[in-house]
Order: C-alpha cells, then structure tokens, then sequence
C-alpha cells in the first residue's frame, strides 16, 4: 500500500528544482572544463589555477542558488506537473557532458589515457542507472516503459 | 459448365470512367505542361524566390516564437521589447560562435594541407601501390588509364567554370534570402497573432475550425521536430569533438563539426560524417587512433543518439519507421536538392498528420451518422 502511495505521488516543482540545482552544481565544474578542453584553454591559463577559481565559484553560485530555492520554496511547492519531461531532458544533457568532463577532469589530472573508456563505462552505467530511477520516481518519465 | 460472368453495374462503370477521365485531364495537364515548360519555368522561378525566404522565416519563426511568449509570460514586453532581446542574443550567440569556431576551423584546415595533404598524395601513389589488393600490376594500368584519359585533369578544368556559373544562379539568390530573412522574421513575429489570423480569415467558415486544428498540430509537429533536431545537432556535434579529441584524433574540431551538421540527415548523415575521420585515421595510423576505435566512437555516438536522446526530446511525433525516412529522403531531395534532404523527415511527418487528421474527421462523422440513425425513432 505504502510503495502504491510513493509511486504515484507527484512530485512539486521544488523537488525537482533541488534535483536540477544540484546535479547542475556537481556536475558545472566538468562542463566547463569539456568547453576549456575543446577551445584549448590550457594553453593560456595555468590549468590548476584555473580549477581552483572554478571550484571556488561554483561553491559561491550553490551557496547563492540555495538560498534562492529556499526564498522561492513555498511558491515552487504550490507549483505541480502532471510530468517533468522538459527538466529532464535538462538533467540528461547536464549528466551527459558532466560525465565527458569528468573524463577531461581525469585527462588534466594526467592519469593514464588507456583507461578512459573503463572509467567511462562505469560511470555511465551508474549515471543510466541513477537517471532511471530519478526519472521514474521524480520526473514521471518512464523510458524502460513499453509503448 | 461455364461459368456465367458478371455483368458490370452501372456505378462501377461511372467510377471506371470518372477515374479514366481524371487520368487522361491529369495527362493533358502534363502534356500542356511540357509544351509551355518555359513559362512555367518562369512562374515557378518567381514563386521559389518568394516562397524560399517566407518558408525558412515560418520555419525560424517556430523555434524563436515560444522564446518570446517565454520573455512576455515572465513580464518582459511590450512585444517588440522582447523580440528586441531575443534577437540580440541569437545575434550575438551567432557572432561569438563565428568568432571563436572560425580561427579553429581555418587553422586546422591550413594544417591539414600544409601537414598531411601531402602524405595522403604520397599514400596514394606510393604505399596504396604496393599494398594494392589486386597486385601492382592492375594498379599501374588503372593510372596509366587515368594518366592517358585526363580523367582528373578535365574534371578540375569543368569545375571552376560550372561552379563561377553556379554563383549566379545560387549565391545571390542565398545572399537575397540571407538579407530578407531578418527583416521578414522581425515583420512576422510582431504580428504573429495577426497574420494568422489574417490566414485563417481566408478559410470558408465552415472549414475555419478543422483548418485551425491542423494547422496547430502541424506548428506542434514542426516546431517540435525543429527545436529537438537544433539541440541534438549541437550537443552530438560537441560531444563528437570532445570525444574525437579524447582518442587523439588530428582535427577533431572540424570532424566534430561535420558531425553536428550532418546530424540532420537521418542515416545518411551519420556515414557521411563517419567517413572523413576513419579514411583520415585509416592513412594516417599509427600516428593517431586506429580506423576501427574512430568506427565504434561513431558508431557508439549515434547508438545513444538515436535510442537515448532522440526519444526522449522529439517524443513519439516523429518516430516514422526507417523505410519511410529513407524513400522520403530519396524523394524529397531529388524534388528539392539539399533542402529536401534535410526537410524530408518533417515534410513527411507533416504529410502523417494531415493524413490522421483526415481519417479522424471521417472516423468522427461516421460514427456521428451512426449515432444520428441509432437516435432516429
């Protein structure tokens, strides 16, 4: 009876903002770090000092984002979709080159190049499985569902 | 014993002939034509010209539009206002990606024919040579063949005269319509409600609220195709360059390029971004990442597009069965060239649609006389 209730309960616009927000917020410093990577931005900068700066904005940005999901929380608690497709099509986007900057992160780090791939594919498969999951419980996006 | 034959009735024989005429006017139609296939050249010449520049402005119009309802939702109007923001910002996102995409896209081309250019030539008359499948033998007559025909030679003299000639008749009208279309958007979105009202207007009422309904899910349909095909174009166009350059692929960002671009092509799209990177890792290996590791990038890319991404942000309106996509990619592009091509999935998602929509109409008025004689005392 308990799990029925917990399926079909629909989530308000603030859960999935706190979602949204955070997993943007893990994810905002490998995102940068594919766009420095891809324009070859540690060949101008001092790529260590660089992260540093980076990590220390993004603890500002969530401090600032935190607090403004806090401000907004009853309005965002009064706001509910019957399904949350758009935001996550945004949190798969996100995840998706999080997940190619992690493979950069690890890149500038200087570890081995051979062992990508393996790092890759098993932060995919816990990322896929995560997103399944969130997508079913929060977004009310089923994409195992048959049509 | 013989079996007695079935007269014809008399509604078959008036549908046989109905059908008869239509296809011999359908044919005078098609003779006339050819007889006055200059002027017709001509009429459809202007009509192009017209309607090319309004259809991509529609087009473009469908993805800013929903923008600018975003801006006027959250306060910010009145419309011009907003249509001012949103312009500035696609102007200046098309600026900075010129900006910091072009230096990279000239310098790697550069490199490639100052660096590799020259190895690919030396590949393929040196080392293909030796290792020619069909021995050096048959090598050496087909370029004796080549050398002796001028194939190539003549090839390179016809095309700088076909292509000055093309200029004529391609680029100013592409720089016309390139010119038009701000202009066109900027008239069309400040009085986006008007006109298609305007355009409703024109539809005999008792057609007016049928017209409206599929012209709403046609918008749907398009705008949706539209919107979902600019993001995947971009996010596997990023995600191939950074992954091309993760394997250490040579001029990653062009390649990375051509795939974001081509992605508009539904499965042909994919080869013809798929080919340069393995041809170039194939001659160049073993300096770079071998052909089969840059295949399965590829092919690993579109699997996750296609099953994962493309799902999820175009929704069901457009999942067509792959036959479909292919015969109207073939049929749209040999009417249309290149626009047809990249047109064809929404054209023929279009044509679904208004055919659901005609067989729902039918479904409905058939089951509204069903009801009306099952009521009929």
């Amino acid at each position: 009876m308990m799990d029925v209730k917990r399926k079909t309960r629909i989530y308000s616009q603030y859960e999935i903002n706190v979602i949204s927000f955070y997993a943007s917020m893990v994810w905002l410093m490998p995102i940068v770090l594919v766009v420095t990577y891809v324009f070859e931005v540690d060949r101008l900068l001092n790529i260590n000092d660089f992260i540093f700066w980076l990590a220390i904005s993004n603890f500002v940005v969530a401090l600032m984002g935190t607090l403004i999901l806090l401000l907004r929380r009853d309005r965002l608690r009064r706001k509910v979709k019957a399904d949350y497709q758009n935001e996550f099509v945004y949190l798969l986007f996100i995840c998706s080159f999080g997940i190619l900057g992690v493979a950069v992160f690890y890149d500038y780090m200087g570890f081995d190049r051979k062992y990508i791939a393996n790092v890759l594919i098993i932060l995919v498969a816990i990322l896929v499985y995560i997103l399944l999951q969130l997508g079913r419980k929060f977004y009310k996006f089923d994409y195992m569902k048959k049509k | 014993m013989f079996l007695k034959k079935q007269p014809i009735s008399d509604q078959t024989l008036n549908r046989i002939i109905k059908y008869l005429a239509i296809i011999v006017l359908v044919l005078v139609v098609l003779f006339m034509a050819i007889q006055f296939k200059d002027l017709w050249n001509w009429i459809t010449g202007a009509i192009k010209s017209a309607i090319v520049p309004v259809s991509l402005a529609y087009l473009i119009a469908l993805i800013i539009f929903p923008l600018v309802k975003y801006l006027e939702k959250k306060g910010i109007g009145p419309r011009w206002l907003s249509l001012a923001i949103v312009f500035i910002l696609t102007a200046g996102l098309i600026f900075a990606s010129f900006y910091f995409v072009t230096p990279i896209v000239v310098s790697e081309i550069n490199n490639f024919f100052s660096n590799d250019f020259p190895k690919i030539i030396t590949y393929l008359t040196v080392d293909m040579r030796d290792g020619f499948i069909l021995g050096t033998d048959i090598y050496d007559r087909i370029m004796t063949y080549i050398e002796e025909t001028n194939i190539i030679g003549e090839w390179l003299n016809n095309l700088l005269p076909t292509f000055l000639a093309s200029i004529g008749s391609v680029a100013i009208p592409m720089v016309t319509t390139i010119a038009l279309l701000p202009i066109l958007l900027i008239y069309y979105l400040l009085d986006y409600e008007v006109i298609n009202e305007r355009l409703r207007s024109i539809i005999p009422a008792k057609h007016e609220k049928n017209a409206a309904e599929l012209g709403s899910r046609l918008n749907q349909t398009v705008g949706a195709y539209l919107r979902g095909q600019l993001l995947l174009m971009l996010a596997i166009g990023a995600v191939a360059t950074i992954v091309y350059k993760l394997i250490g692929l040579k001029y990653f960002f062009v390649f990375g390029l051509i795939v974001g671009i081509t992605n508009i092509i539904p499965y042909f799209g994919t080869i013809i971004a798929a080919v340069p990177p393995i041809v170039y890792a194939f001659i160049s290996s073993p300096a770079g990442p071998g052909p089969l590791l840059v295949l399965l990038v590829n092919v690993v890319i579109q699997f996750i597009e296609g099953n994962i991404f493309q799902p999820i942000i175009m929704g069901h309106q457009l999942e067509m069965h792959p036959i479909i996509i292919i015969i109207s990619i073939l049929f749209f592009g040999s009417l249309f060239g290149a626009l047809g091509v990249v047109f064809a999935s929404p054209i023929a998602a279009s044509i679904r649609v208004i055919w659901n929509f005609f067989k729902e109409i039918k479904a409905r008025k058939l089951s509204q006389s069903e009801e009306g004689v099952t009521t009929s005392p």
